[in-house]
């Protein structure tokens, strides 16, 4: 009877997990007397090199420094994240302090107040100069629901310098000039920019946000809101032209439609590519990997051979070298806490330290972001010895492209936006034409006009 | 007459050599994917980029010691293990018991009961989480190992009804009745005949129970907030389902998620594939 | 108590016992599932018709209304709800015409004996059932990537390829599960024909029937039932797949390898959600795989088999 004897063996190991196992969970430690317990959703990729860096460096130092408050950190990314959210969003009970976006990506956290309003605490703290004005423009609902990190651009057009000197090209200068690169770098077997398109927000975040703003300008949220302007007039209609005009010539390859987000960094960094479209939150991922050592861009490569710059001239675009930019994340309050409370003042200190100047210098020498923070001096952290290029080169760009405009996802209501998205899909698939992706938008937006 | 048999013969052989062709074909496609993810998991990701169909030309074996380091895997492996085990082993008692008093005690209940659990059976998970976890709140559950065994139980409750039931009405009524005459009170005739015979569709049902729990990775994250009491499946999609450029560790993590249930597998192998088909035999 | 009860008596206590047993074998599942599975269901379909629009579901800031069937009109117009239900009806027959039969034929040259090595083939092709979803799903995705091994296999054996974007997205999704799958059946399959007399079977070849005829006659009736159950189950199963398109797509690009349970998903959960309306695509699922077992039942009944 093998097989009894093989059940009574598997029904004896259960017993055993089974009460290790809880004997394990009841050991989970609670907050001891005298301190303040905070329970925080946060948002971390476990996957990234310098993650559980970041978890010593940021969370345990808070522990450290505050030995009064512990800090229950539920890690989440990516979908998971946002499930979670939505869930604690519908039964009201939301942990105390929350990584959220400022835009459409947390709707429901902010539309249904479930945070509080973070300016009354910066103003009775007298922080309100400390940060960069721009990034305590009201958020999604007219309101600080979170203090963010800083501004992030979302279009960065890295260049391998390299692959353009071998092939006897130039940094190019206009759209034409791009173009025109396609047809020799293909005949090595080299695409001209590599791009991850499966995600669908990937595109537009990362290319199209740009290119409204070049075609649109700096206010165009305004002019659609004012009814000035309209998704089917050329501004937008351009814009998506643009983007197909990019999968017909195969600036981008269409079959980069199934290329998982992220995947194409190794093969640009190994000169597959000439380009690599990504936000500025990637630039990270080049640098060296604390753990092992290793970076997908060395740092004698990094100064010599890349650079970061945008998308040169488009035909028939009204501003020029503009970028598109949003508010970036960080930490609201739950609404739920009560005012004056010792867990709110616990709160308040843990989201004023997670945007200051420890945390946000830590993170520019990371790549994480650059900084909110004005009492971060950019400059002299970038010009310390051990920092990889990369910094000093993001530092330039952010200095080279200071016309901002609204990034897509950060203005338009997330129904909107979705079409957007889907759109711009279609367009690379050849499903649809720019015309009926741009009806379908305007179409989406008249609707949620007349449901607001 | 020689010449006949000798093509047909020869028409035999060729037959067999297709016929052993085509299975081994079919073998062929089934393990390949999983033997080139094993494969790639020796080799670099700076390797995978030049070399992704051959051997690593340099095994290496740090891809599995990042992953292991970082994944937090031994502890989600027990996690797994407790979840699927308890789950198991409650669905598989509670399915026998209601299958025996659906099957054979007649009650006018039964029939919108019975029912009820048979549409279960047709239900999305991804329908009920949110009152789910509702529910869960409210009751305390929340972010425990009881608030995740009990949904588990539950969600495993309609298939375990079905198959039990369906079964348990296929033992003679002439065995109960006869220990009924003599005395026999209805417990006892559970524990003494229902259960020895439901057998073979018990392993059927902890085979279905086995890989339906042991696979949930939504429904955890949602009713635990704690590190501390997530599962496998919920550590290999954090960790390799958000890193697509780093290939070598994504392998290893991969590779490290499908281990236990492989040796599970061809621990159990006979069983399994007998007690998959066991249950599925009535309709 | 007396020593000699009455008959009538012992009827009625014996009734007693029965209807106490029954409620003491069945209540724990009935608790536990209604709890879990039924209040849950009946809560979405009734929000389904409301007009709950995130936040918190009770004492809310905004109240919540009751507006009949608004959502499901609304999904009745969305051309990615009939794309989803398509990509389903593709997976449905996929289960039903590509994993049963495939599965029938290797059980059938398992079962004939027509090849050795029957537990090495069985225990492979059943391998893929068993490893989680997740697994497959990151692993199929790198698989299929442009970049990943899929096109380099390609070139092999045609230098030339290039990896374009596929007209049909959802193919390599419906390979995958044709896949996954096909082993179960195998498996179900070998199992009943083992339960089939091989008396006669010889008999019949004996008195001149060909492999054909005996397949056709003998042994494809005795497997009605199982066949019809199979097709129960993998039309169930296939309208609810979701982890493996969830883990391997997520639906995209543009939606083109959605399915209900990942629109749902979409719906209930990816930027601003909107509750009600997962809510009624779920409704709506559960009502088709109504419709669908009913039409197999139907079927099975009319040109049924023996069982």
């Amino acid at each position: 009877m093998t097989g009894m004897k093989k059940i009574s063996i598997l029904a004896l190991a259960l017993l055993l997990v089974v009460s290790t196992a809880f004997a394990q969970g009841t050991k989970e430690d609670s907050a001891a007397a005298g301190q303040v317990e905070l329970t925080v959703l946060n948002y971390i990729d476990m996957s990234e090199p310098n993650s559980a860096n970041e978890v010593a460096m940021i969370w345990d130092k808070f522990s450290a420094e505050n030995p009064d408050i512990k800090v229950v950190r539920e890690d989440l990314f990516n979908e998971p994240f946002h499930q979670k959210t939505e869930a604690y969003v519908a039964s009201g009970q939301l942990p105390d302090v929350l990584y959220m976006w400022p835009s459409g990506r947390s709707t429901s956290l902010h539309t249904t107040g479930s945070v509080k309003d973070l300016m009354p605490f910066l103003e009775k703290d007298g922080l309100v100069d400390s940060y960069n004005p721009a990034t305590l423009a009201p958020q999604y609902a007219g309101y600080l629901g979170e203090l963010p990190n800083g501004i992030t651009t979302t279009h960065m057009l890295y260049v391998n310098k390299k692959v353009l000197r071998e092939n006897g090209l130039e940094m190019p200068k206009s759209y034409a000039a791009m173009k025109a690169m396609v047809k020799p770098l293909k005949a090595k077997g080299i695409d001209l920019i590599a791009m991850d398109n499966m995600d669908a927000w990937v595109m537009q975040s990362c290319l199209f946000s740009m290119v409204v703003g070049r075609y649109g300008g700096v206010d165009w949220f305004e002019r659609v809101e004012n009814k000035e302007a309209s998704f089917t007039d050329s501004w937008f209609l351009d814009s998506l032209k643009l983007i197909d005009d990019m999968y017909a010539s195969e600036m981008i390859k269409r079959n980069s439609l199934t290329s998982p987000y992220g995947s194409s960094r190794g093969r640009f960094a190994a000169g597959k590519a000439a380009f690599y479209i990504d936000g500025d939150w990637s630039a990270g991922a080049f640098q060296t990997d604390i753990t092992t050592g290793q970076a997908l861009i060395s740092k004698e490569a990094q100064a010599n051979d890349f650079e970061m710059i945008v998308m040169p001239a488009l035909p028939g675009e009204v501003i020029s070298n503009s970028n598109s930019g949003v508010i970036g994340t960080g930490f609201g309050m739950s609404a739920n806490l009560p005012s004056g409370s010792a867990k709110e003042e616990a709160a308040w200190r843990l989201i004023k330290f997670l945007q200051g100047e420890y945390v946000q210098t830590y993170r520019l020498t990371t790549g994480a972001s650059f900084p909110s923070n004005l009492n971060v001096d950019v400059d002299k952290v970038v010009k310390e010895a051990n920092l990889e290029p990369f910094v000093a080169k993001r530092a330039a760009y952010y200095a080279n492209y200071n016309t901002i405009t609204p990034v897509v996802d950060g203005v338009l209501p997330a129904d909107v936006n979705n079409v957007v998205n889907t759109g711009l899909q279609e367009i690379g698939l050849g499903k649809k034409t720019p015309v009926q992706v741009a009806q379908a938008v305007q179409k989406a937006w008249n609707e949620w006009e007349s449901n607001k | 007459m020689a010449d006949i048999k000798d093509t047909k013969s020869a028409r035999a052989k060729v037959n067999k050599a297709l016929t052993y062709a085509v299975m081994f074909f079919f073998t062929f496609m089934a393990i390949y994917p999983l033997f080139w993810l094993l494969m790639n998991s020796f080799k670099t990701t700076t390797e995978f980029q030049l070399n992704k169909l051959g051997f690593p030309q340099h095994w290496t074996l740090i891809n599995y010691k990042d992953a292991w380091v970082r994944g937090k895997f031994p502890h989600l492996i027990l996690n797994s293990m407790v979840y699927t085990g308890v789950t198991t082993v409650v669905t598989l008692g509670l399915s026998f018991m209601a299958g025996f008093g659906f099957a054979k005690i007649p009650h006018k209940a039964t029939k919108i009961l019975h029912g009820s659990f048979i549409i279960g059976l047709l239900l999305t998970l991804q329908s009920i989480m949110v009152p789910l976890f509702l529910l869960i709140n409210w009751t305390g559950l929340y972010n425990t190992r009881l608030g995740v065994l009990i949904p588990y139980i539950g969600i495993a409750m309609p298939m375990g009804i079905y198959l039990g039931t369906d079964y348990i009405k296929s033992i003679p009524n002439a065995l109960i009745e006869s220990a009924r005459l003599d005395g026999a009170t209805y417990f006892r005739i559970f524990r003494s005949i229902i259960v020895p015979m439901a057998l073979p569709v018990g392993v059927t049902l902890a085979i279905l129970t086995v890989t339906g729990t042991w696979n949930e990775f939504m429904l955890i994250n949602i009713l635990t907030s704690s590190d501390a009491l997530k599962s496998l499946p919920v550590g290999v999609q954090k960790f390799a389902g958000a890193l697509s450029s780093d290939f070598g560790k994504q392998f290893a993590a991969l590779v490290i998620g499908l281990i236990p249930m492989l040796a599970f597998y061809l621990g159990f192998r006979k069983e399994i594939t007998k007690g998959v088909a066991a249950g599925a035999v009535k309709g | 108590m007396s020593k000699v009860l009455s008959g009538k008596d012992a009827l009625s206590s014996a009734r007693k016992e029965q209807k106490r047993s029954y409620w003491m074998l069945v209540l724990p599942a009935v608790v536990i599932y209604l709890s879990v599975m039924a209040f849950p269901t009946v809560f979405s379909i009734v929000l389904s018709m409301t007009s709950y629009n995130g936040g918190k579901i009770f004492g809310g800031r905004i109240p919540v209304e009751f507006v009949g069937f608004k959502w499901y009109k609304r999904l009745f117009v969305d051309e990615y709800f009939y794309l989803a239900l398509k990509n389903n009806m593709w997976i449905v027959l996929v289960s039903v015409l590509g994993q049963i039969p495939l599965g029938f034929f290797l059980a059938y040259v398992l079962y004939r004996g027509l090849v050795k090595l029957t537990d090495f083939f069985q225990t492979m092709i059943y391998l893929p059932c068993v490893i989680s979803t997740v697994v497959i799903g990151i692993l199929w995705k790198s698989f299929f990537s442009p970049h990943g091994a899929f096109p380099e296999i390609v070139r092999l054996f045609k230098p030339s390829y290039e990896y374009g974007v596929s007209n049909h997205p959802i193919l390599p999704v419906l390979f995958v599960i044709l896949w996954m799958y096909t082993g179960t059946y195998l498996i179900i399959f070998m199992a009943n024909l083992q339960k089939i007399d091989s008396a006669v079977i010889e008999a019949a070849r004996i008195d001149g029937a060909s492999e054909g005829q005996s397949l056709r006659y003998i042994i494809l009736p005795a497997l009605s039932g199982v066949i019809v159950t199979s097709c129960i189950l993998a039309i169930s199963g296939s309208l609810k797949s979701f982890d493996l398109i969830y883990v391997m797509t997520g639906g995209g690009p543009a939606n083109q390898t959605s399915v209900l349970s990942v629109y749902m998903f979409d719906k209930a959960f990816k930027g601003a959600p909107n509750y009600p309306l997962a809510n009624a695509i779920s409704t709506v699922m559960v009502t088709i795989s109504f419709i669908l077992i009913g039409l197999t039942k139907w079927a099975e009944s009319k040109f049924g088999g023996r069982e």
